[in-house]
């Protein structure tokens, strides 16, 4: 609309790639200078993401062309309406703040630049995302995405387990992509654009379901859905700031946000099975959280199930809702990585809670953080996360859909339970292990970003989207944040009470009981184990190892035996060699002078020819 | 204005034949110094780049009167640039550039000849791109391979003797072939071998009174599809690239292999009917395999350099379909995306044997259970074999991404299984590229990378390779921030062909010299007659 917010989404999205390529150009051996560079870059384009949020209206847009193939248009330009604005000023906020907490967190890493250009290649990608206004820039930026977050996966790469995390996280990611390609091609055949605006226009009422179904599958691999959720929990094989930043609040985010982009181009089939398994994903990761004793992988379970949660929102058509509910969880799962990851620090590196436990005296500053924001992850009434997942639990109950709200109702006890044990463990009770018992409160750089995230907005992000920004900064949220009323006799707000007396004050009670150990572990070793065993894992392990191999092997073998040995060596190689015997000349015995003698022979023929003609 | 082109004519000249020349001198003065020997060859070597750089300032005037620039000179050396091959033109005098980089610093017996026949072997490649006249076309690819048999046969690897005597068969085979089939193609247009142009055949052709005897098209195809590893004739390729020296493989798997494609653009796909009728499904189900079956061999492979040599293969599939779907469907969105595909994957495929030859250099070994861990102690060496992985399966920001999305969406009307088998090279790629970079850089040091360090301790990548592979992922970046920079060369022709394509499989209309093309250019015969 107005020039100026296009220059504006410019320096947003190429500061920090400028920054990227400065700091693994020129930086790489000065890391402390990377990071404080890279945090200045991120809180200027959270200022300027700010500027826009509350200066820009309407839509603002800008395009070029960047090559023509054939007759399809490549095209890149920026698409910024109120749901953009939003998602670039959650990302770019969260982002500023984790980059801070890095620097304290990363301190002693010798790879510190690269660390943190690849923090910058990352804000870029994502930053892409959220601005694209057409799908194949949307794809470039989806792709750049997985590329950085494979490489911050990796930034531990001499580990095995941090090679074998990256690879799987981005060939996953791939997986769902392959389907994401698709999904464009046919976009393109179907209606003969890719931008998104032209889209909605030619989409009309009544989309195929191939398109959705097709889209869909890049939604399942950023957004780590069912089946493609595998990689999300060894993801955390990287620093816990990058498990904060992707793993946590955007990347995994940015398939909910594309998703409420396209939503005009979902099916009603495509929407029921978002939801339902959605929903079946919530319940499902939030009792596996249960099963998990290292702190990380126990909140990657929490990441899936509130994704699940958000896919259902789409589902149940309400991408405003998913959207509300990706900028809250934004806020308080940061808050609960960067808490994690000041815990993980005090511990001298230890992430196994069963090994902590009264640290609520030794951490203050990151105990009082990482609870506020584990009751915004309850969904405690007029706690961030309360305005958006009551506000999903209730769209569920009023379109009727059961199986949804039943899996709904069982998400909100889990996510008490898992919550209740993690506090349980890791903040009250004693100390379970030496590294428990001199922990030591985090430095400045890493306090101040949890308790900015968790105290203001993790616990007030609901509050103050709700009375204090103007209603025209956030259109979209705006009529979500305007239904919510708080009532007893609601059933969104008769479960949520009941999940967390039972839920959260039970599992307090019940993870007291044993110490040193999982107390369902020991009541029940079976469903502990239920819990914890990966199945698609082992499923898809079994592919690898099993029928893929021996398929990829086979063929090698068949290339090598039929067209190279029976065709080439026997049929062809014969006809020469019997060529060869008559010019007293064999071939397969392979000296020099032979063929050179047949290179000359056939120039010979040609020039003849020619010559002759 | 008319300065200028005269200047820019002579340049043209200069890249091609100034390695030629010094190539020459090496062969010849074996007397001279060791630093005259690598100052003269460094000459030869940087020259092209030199003059493709000026050619892309706005200073040497504007790209159409490069695109229209001819040379006639004496017998077959009628040079001129067109759409399709100046970006191969440009991508081969990068490449060249940095192979001969890397043999500068090479140690090798002797070194004088070995630099002097690798010249010869970029010149030929150069002028292979920079000629009009087809005879002249095949003059210079066997200039160009006779050097590239005899590099792989003295100065090669493990199994160089069967690896080049393999090349050798099939190679001729494939040239004659296509030769056979080009010249029946001459004889119907009624073309003397003087004045067969690219455009003066297919224009003779769209005249010919008389059909194209019906073996013309496969004989082309499959031919020049040889030269290009198209599958079932793809044994040579990945041996044959294994087993040559490192700049031997930049070159040929780089720039060199593109002549059989570059062909297939040029002289089959606008009048052959390659995409059409029984020969046009023999041409997709090969490309096909190409794709999928070399992909899968690719996975089964634990030898660095054997599986970039495989994936150099695989990665044809693509080109190929691109190409099948310009013809048979008049997609040219498929053609466009094909001569994209062999520009960058020429950057890329070039930049990975350089660097697996870095990693061969320091740790003796390209055996993958042998690697492991390289990255913390070559973290440049790392940092830069993984862009070229990223590169070359298609990471946005490269070249190569531009050709294989293009190739995706102009498959767009076919089949869903078709487009997701085609799809799916997304995945395998990434699986085995990936997995050989978990296993060569990270992880713990494997035992061999322990006891190598011990002995004989080496060091991240140097100057000179830090350049070579700088400058082709720089030129991959370059056309992936701004693809426009090839499709301004090649849109026009590939709507040109593609059109061309369809009408010459539609019943012709007798006897009426229309001048083809559906390009904006009016007066543009559609292959290349700027």
């Amino acid at each position: 609309m107005s020039p100026d917010f296009s220059s504006l989404v410019h320096w947003i999205l190429f500061l920090p790639l400028g920054a990227a390529a400065l700091s693994a150009l020129f930086l790489r051996r000065s890391g402390a200078i990377a990071a404080w560079f890279s945090t200045a870059t991120a809180f200027t384009i959270a200022g300027l993401s700010l500027q826009l949020l509350l200066q820009s209206s309407g839509t603002v847009t800008w395009h070029v062309e960047l090559a023509k193939l054939g007759e399809i248009s490549l095209g890149f330009g920026y698409l910024i309406d109120a749901n953009a604005r939003l998602m670039l000023f959650v990302v770019t906020f969260v982002a500023a703040w984790i980059h801070l907490f890095s620097v304290g967190y990363m301190q002693d890493d010798a790879a510190r630049g690269r660390f943190f250009a690849g923090l910058s290649v990352f804000m870029f990608s994502i930053l892409g995302i959220v601005v694209a206004d057409n799908l194949l820039m949307t794809f470039i930026f989806w792709e750049l995405v997985g590329f950085s977050s494979y490489m911050l996966i990796a930034h531990y790469f001499d580990k095995d387990f941090a090679a074998a995390a990256s690879k799987k996280a981005f060939i996953t990611n791939r997986i769902g992509d392959l389907g994401f390609i698709l999904g464009i091609a046919l976009c393109l055949k179907e209606y003969g654009t890719l931008d998104f605006v032209a889209l909605k226009a030619a989409a009309g009422s009544t989309v195929p379901v191939a398109v959705g179904a097709l889209l869909m599958c890049g939604f399942l691999g950023k957004s780590a859905q069912f089946p493609l959720h595998v990689w999300l929990t060894d993801a955390m094989a990287g620093p816990t700031p990058v498990s904060a930043l992707i793993h946590a609040a955007t990347m995994v985010a940015a398939g909910v946000f594309f998703m409420a982009r396209v939503s005009f181009l979902l099916a009603p089939e495509v929407l029921q099975w978002i939801a339902i398994s959605g929903a079946g994903m919530a319940a499902l990761a939030g009792l596996c959280a249960l099963a998990q004793t290292d702190i990380k992988k126990s909140l990657a379970y929490s990441t899936l199930a509130h994704l699940g949660i958000m896919g259902c929102a789409i589902g149940l058509g309400r991408p405003d809702l998913a959207v509300l509910h990706m900028a809250m969880h934004a806020f308080f799962k940061a808050t609960l990585f960067l808490g994690a990851g000041s815990v993980i620090h005090g511990c001298h590196h230890e992430q196994d809670m069963l090994k902590m436990g009264g640290l609520l005296k030794k951490m203050p500053l990151t105990a009082a953080t990482f609870i506020a924001a584990t009751l915004s992850n309850c969904a405690v009434p007029f706690f961030a996360g309360w305005y958006s997942k009551d506000a999903i639990i209730e769209a569920a109950w009023h379109g009727h859909n059961l199986p949804v709200f039943a899996f709904l109702a069982i998400a909100a006890l889990a996510t008490c339970l898992y919550s209740g044990r993690m506090i349980r463990l890791v903040f009250l009770g004693e100390a379970n292990s030496e590294a428990a018992e001199h922990a030591h409160e985090s430095p400045w750089t890493m306090t101040l970003p949890i308790m900015v995230l968790g105290l203001v907005f993790a616990v007030g992000a609901g509050f103050a989207a709700h009375y204090l920004i103007p209603a025209s900064s956030l259109q979209v949220v705006h009529q979500a944040l305007e239904e919510m009323h708080f009532s007893f006799t609601a059933p969104s707000t008769i479960i949520g009470l009941l999940a967390l007396v039972l839920g959260f004050g039970g599992a307090l009670k019940f993870y007291g009981t044993v110490r040193g150990a999982d107390a369902l572990q020991v009541v029940s070793p079976r469903t502990y184990h239920l819990l914890e065993h990966r199945w698609m894992d082992g499923l898809y392990r079994w592919w690898i190892d099993g029928p893929q191999r021996r398929i990829i092997e086979f063929i090698a073998f068949l290339d090598l035996m039929l067209i190279n040995g029976v065709a080439v060596r026997w049929i062809a190689g014969g006809a020469t060699a019997a060529l060869g015997n008559l010019t007293g000349l064999t071939f397969h015995r392979g000296q020099t002078r032979g063929y050179a003698l047949w290179i000359v022979i056939g120039s010979a023929l040609l020039a003849w020819y020619l010559l002759a003609r | 204005m008319d300065t200028f082109s005269t200047l820019n004519a002579w340049l043209l000249v200069t890249a091609i034949f100034l390695p030629v020349l010094i190539g020459l001198i090496l062969l010849a003065g074996r007397v001279l110094p060791r630093s005259g020997v690598s100052g003269l060859a460094f000459l030869g070597f940087a020259v092209p780049a030199a003059v493709v750089l000026w050619f892309l300032l706005p200073v040497s005037g504007p790209l159409d009167a490069i695109l229209r620039l001819r040379v006639d000179g004496p017998w077959l050396f009628k040079l001129g640039l067109n759409g399709v091959s100046a970006p191969l033109f440009a991508m081969t005098a990068i490449v060249g550039l940095a192979a001969g980089l890397k043999a500068l610093i090479q140690e090798v017996e002797a070194r004088t000849t070995y630099l002097g026949l690798i010249l010869f072997m970029f010149g030929g490649t150069l002028a292979v791109f920079a000629t009009d006249n087809i005879i002249g076309f095949y003059f210079f690819h066997e200039f160009a391979l006779i050097p590239t048999f005899i590099l792989t046969l003295f100065w090669g690897g493990e199994g160089r003797r069967s690896a080049a005597m393999q090349m050798a068969i099939y190679l001729t085979v494939g040239a004659m072939l296509s030769l056979g089939g080009i010249l029946i193609a001459m004889e119907v247009a009624g073309l003397s071998w003087n004045d067969a142009t690219f455009a003066a055949l297919f224009q003779g052709l769209f005249a010919a009174d008389a059909p194209l005897p019906a073996a013309t098209g496969a004989m082309t195809l499959f031919g020049l599809g040889t030269l290009a590893s198209l599958f079932p004739f793809h044994s040579w390729a990945a041996p044959g690239y294994s087993a040559a020296p490192t700049p031997v493989s930049m070159l040929h798997a780089g720039a060199l292999k593109k002549f059989g494609l570059y062909g297939i653009v040029m002289i089959a796909a606008a009048s052959m009917q390659i995409g059409q009728g029984t020969l046009g499904q023999w041409f997709f189900w090969c490309a096909l395999a190409n794709l999928l079956i070399v992909g899968l061999i690719c996975m089964a492979q634990r030898d660095l350099k054997q599986l970039l040599s495989w994936s150099s293969v695989a990665h044809m599939g693509p080109i190929f379909l691109g190409l099948w779907v310009g013809t048979a469907k008049g997609e040219a969105a498929g053609i466009d995306a094909a001569i994209f595909l062999m520009v960058a994957h020429g950057l890329s495929c070039a930049a990975l044997f350089l660097l697996a030859n870095a990693v061969r250099t320091r740790t003796g070994t390209y055996r993958f259970e042998e690697l492991g861990g390289l990255a913390a102690r070559t973290p440049v060496l790392a940092a830069f074999f993984i862009a070229a992985t990223m590169a070359s399966i298609g990471l946005p920001g490269f070249g190569n991404f531009w050709g294989e999305i293009g190739v995706f969406l102009s498959l767009r009307a076919e089949p869903l299984w078709v487009q997701a088998l085609v799809a799916s090279t997304v995945v395998v790629s990434a699986i085995y590229a990936l997995r050989a970079v978990a296993t060569v850089f990270f992880g713990p040091a494997s035992k061999h990378i322990e006891e190598r360090a011990a002995h004989a301790p080496f060091g991240d990548l140097g100057f000179t390779e830090r350049l070579a592979a700088t400058l082709l992922l720089g030129a991959s970046m370059t056309i992936g921030f701004v693809p426009s920079l090839v499709t301004q060369c090649t849109n026009t022709d590939a709507r040109g062909i593609a059109a061309a394509a369809l009408r010459s499989a539609s019943p012709k209309t007798p006897a009426v010299p229309v001048i083809p093309p559906a390009a904006p250019k009016a007066t543009t015969p559609a292959p290349s007659a700027r």
